[in-house]
């Protein structure tokens, strides 16, 4: 029940802009219903629809994780250079979480005990850990192959179970997790707790710093996940990928979907609606030949609409923000 | 008198909920008029119709017989209507100068001329604030003459003061109806609104009582007494139920257990070496006046206070040394603390009912259980709903849109829920009508009756005089004075908290 409420917010306006760019493109655009387009739309999403959940976990305590795609794109890399310079693969999977895991927790460390803004913790650890793993992880050019010893594990990211692409799967499996993490556990509802009033979830006795601690560390352990289906599915890790602006779109399918920056709005569908609408957005364009840069112009006039719309649905009555009298 | 303001049969609802329903109401030129009601009557919503705040469902506002419809406050200040809001609205980061010269500084603003200008104007107001003082360091009651300098500040022909005085120490008070009466000798219209009967009975020309939205009555002041107003205001006679000689003619509960006993706790300038005991089975009223440190010293009891201001001194639970850090430990071994400001650390206004009362349970670790139980939720918003009868539309509403009164019954309900052997209320009726404190009252002593042991922190003198079994008067940072229910009196607490 901690979650989101508005009657006709944010969310439900995405949707429907999703539904109609939908349904625009299936009537004017030849190839865009075809069951293999809609699969490799999907697919094309999946790994930042993950990373999204990450970040919905991070956001709803009030925080923010620019670290993600850089703890990502390292984590993974050096697993895979481990993996092809003869570390058994459990090993490697182990080392490249854990690295992923303590990089997250000193990011949370860092916010809940020295109280540093979450803003500035993590862009600092984002080029931290970006820095530090091309200068002493990863050895060689920007981009890991997948070493042939990767075995079973190379399927992740790829093939198709019963017809749909095995990240598609992942992606729901991460969603429905998520989604039964924050809805039915103390930790899940303490989260929101966190995110709505900080200073009365601790009189109240809620964990606040442990819990802060534990988003980074979730972000974390979502973004090594997301970097393995990356890695599996193109047979590489390109480290680059931390230069580009794949963070600013993480935050933008969680933004888009309606999730509050100001922590304690938002829950799992949220982020759903928001990646569906990049999603066919992005496939649209892309079937319809539009520059990449056009799109994203295109995708941020979209973000600026769906923001604008509700705050006219939604106006933001300050007077009865500030008092409960009426 | 001519008419200044006139509202015909206005209605204004939020959420299909009226707050208020075919009002007529009128104010005066030159007159103070009170506008008193419980918390939820409608007297905040009905002056910010007056105030340009919210646009009414239906009826007319009428101004000098001309029929307005201001679209937002700034339109109707500058046509002369100022409302001190309740909760202030000044700019944190600002200097007071720079907050009483907000939207009409010139191009050019220098600083040092406000400065002067501002010093001047708040001499002549008698309120003791420096301008040069950035907003986020005043204390309560100092942003309170801000925020009322403020709107003076703008030559107002009218000003409406939401709950002016509930901040004020007596001197300020005295100070600010000296005020109120200057400007109105000076043909400034007043609108009062307040829960301190006697001071709206004291200084106003017209009494004006809403009750659920609706108009009861509008009489000149003389013709009102204390009980009537009561009366009028709740639809039933409480003053007895509250504050009565009745309550006074109870016995005291006898001193149970020993559960806290605090030996020279100190912190900063604000605690000095105080030592204290509570007993189980009982109330212990803690009196003293604002800055006095009694907050203060069950803040560092609760481990609400952050841990770099702790000094120094020892607590005992129950014999066992304890020094809590943080509240959570304090939640789990039974001291809870109600705070007394609601809105900054008290409930998670985004959140309903029923998730306010059972985020307790998240704190508390009741049981071992990681997972959340809605029925449990829902069961619990039920009982604690009932038990201290929150009145709203039902258990998904958002706290924010109750009334203080029923957000207080949120809080102290999520208190309750965690089973505490030690209850901390401080201010536990701050904000809140007459007829939720009858309500707040006997619950806070239905859980004395029940062997716990509560402590009550007011700067109200009848509430404490009427809840406590016990009573500790705090001066400078101590308490300094202990009274039996049956020895204390108004004036020789009062003695003890001012000398």
């Amino acid at each position: 029940m901690f979650g989101n409420s508005k009657k006709f917010g944010q969310e439900q306006i995405v949707f429907a802009i999703t539904v109609a760019m939908f349904i625009l493109f299936s009537l004017f655009l030849d190839n865009f219903l075809a069951a293999d387009n809609i699969f490799a739309l999907l697919r094309s999403v999946a790994v930042l629809g993950i990373l999204g959940l990450g970040m919905l976990i991070v956001v709803l305590g009030r925080g923010i994780d620019l670290s993600l795609v850089a703890n990502m794109a390292i984590s993974v890399a050096w697993t895979l250079q481990l993996v092809g310079t003869g570390t058994p693969l459990g090993w490697a999977i182990a080392i490249g979480l854990g690295f992923a895991l303590v990089m997250s927790l000193v990011s949370g460390l860092l916010i809940a005990y020295a109280e540093i803004p979450p803003l500035f913790a993590t862009l600092a650890m984002g080029t931290f850990v970006y820095g530090f793993g091309r200068a002493h992880l990863i050895t060689g050019t920007d981009v890991v192959y997948l070493p042939a010893e990767f075995g079973w594990a190379s399927h992740i990211g790829q093939g198709r179970l019963y017809g749909v692409p095995v990240p598609v799967i992942l992606a729901i499996a991460f969603a429905a997790v998520v989604y039964l993490f924050l809805k039915y556990t103390k930790p899940g509802q303490q989260i929101y707790a966190v995110g709505d009033n900080m200073a009365a979830a601790r009189i109240t006795g809620i964990p606040v710093r442990p819990i802060l601690v534990l988003q980074y560390a979730i972000g974390g352990i979502v973004a090594f996940a997301a970097g393995l289906i990356t890695a599996t599915a193109v047979q590489s890790m390109n480290t680059r990928i931390v230069n580009s602006n794949m963070i600013y779109d993480v935050i933008l399918i969680v933004v888009l979907g309606g999730v509050s920056l100001s922590g304690g709005r938002g829950n799992v569908r949220n982020v759903i609606v928001g990646t569906l609408l990049i999603g066919v957005l992005v496939n649209g364009m892309t079937i319809m030949d539009i520059q990449y840069t056009l799109q994203n112009v295109i995708k941020s006039l979209i973000l600026l609409a769906a923001i604008v719309a509700d705050s006219f649905i939604n106006p933001r009555d300050e007077q009865t923000g500030q008092q409960g009298d009426i | 008198m001519s008419t200044l303001v006139e509202l015909k049969s206005v209605t204004k609802s939020f959420h299909g909920v009226n707050a208020v329903k075919s009002v007529d109401f009128d104010l005066r030129a030159g007159e103070i008029h009170s506008l008193l009601g419980e918390n939820g009557a409608g007297k905040s919503t009905l002056t910010k119709i007056i105030a340009g705040v919210y646009e009414p469902n239906e009826g007319e506002v009428l101004f000098k017989g001309k029929k307005i419809n201001f679209s937002n406050p700034h339109e109707a200040l500058e046509n002369g209507i100022a409302m001190v809001f309740q909760e202030t609205s000044l700019v944190p980061s600002l200097t007071v100068a720079q907050n009483l010269y907000l939207g009409r500084e010139s191009f050019v603003n220098r600083l040092r001329g406000i400065y002067i200008a501002a010093q001047q104007f708040l001499q002549s107001l008698n309120f003791d604030v420096d301008p040069t003082m950035l907003v986020s360091q005043l204390g309560a009651a100092q942003k309170q003459m801000v925020e009322i300098a403020r709107a003076v500040h703008h030559k107002a022909e009218i000003i409406i003061f939401d709950e002016p005085t509930a901040t004020l120490t007596p001197e300020e008070k005295h100070h600010f109806f000296a005020l109120v009466r200057r400007l109105k000798k000076d043909g400034v219209s007043i609108i009062f609104i307040s829960h301190a009967l006697e001071e709206a009975l004291d200084i106003s020309d017209r009494i004006t009582i809403l009750r659920d939205g609706q108009h009861v009555v509008t009489d000149d002041a003389n013709t009102f007494d204390r009980d009537k107003i009561v009366a009028a205001m709740v639809g039933r006679n409480l003053t007895d139920e509250i504050y009565g000689s009745a309550s006074r003619n109870r016995k005291a509960r006898p001193m149970g257990r020993r559960i806290l006993s605090c030996q020279n706790l100190s912190m900063g300038s604000m605690v000095r070496n105080t030592s204290l005991s509570i007993f189980s089975g009982q109330i212990t009223g803690i009196f003293g006046l604002i800055g006095s440190g009694r907050t203060e010293t069950f803040k560092i009891i609760s481990g609400v206070v952050k841990r770099d201001f702790f000094h120094g001194g020892e607590a005992r639970l129950e014999g066992k040394p304890v020094r809590y850090r943080v509240p959570r430990p304090a939640v789990k071994d039974g001291i809870v603390y109600v705070t007394e400001d609601r809105k900054l650390e008290g409930f998670f206004e985004t959140k309903s009912i029923a998730e306010n009362i059972y985020s307790g349970l998240l704190g508390a670790d009741l049981n071992k259980s990681l997972t959340v139980s809605y029925k449990e939720m829902i069961d619990l918003a039920d009982v604690w709903s009932k038990r201290l009868n929150v009145k709203a539309i039902d258990s998904n509403a958002k706290v924010i849109e109750l009334s203080g009164g029923n957000q207080q019954k949120v809080v102290v309900a999520k208190a309750l829920v965690q089973k505490p052997k030690l209850i901390i209320f401080d201010e536990p009726t701050r904000g809140v009508d007459v007829g939720a404190i009858a309500e707040i009252h006997k619950v806070i002593n239905e859980l004395a009756d029940s062997g716990m042991a509560v402590v009550v922190i007011s700067s109200y003198l009848p509430e404490i005089l009427n809840l406590s079994d016990r009573i500790l008067v705090y001066r400078l940072g101590r308490a300094v004075e202990e009274f039996s229910m049956e020895e204390a009196s108004e004036e020789k607490i009062m003695y003890a908290a001012v000398h």
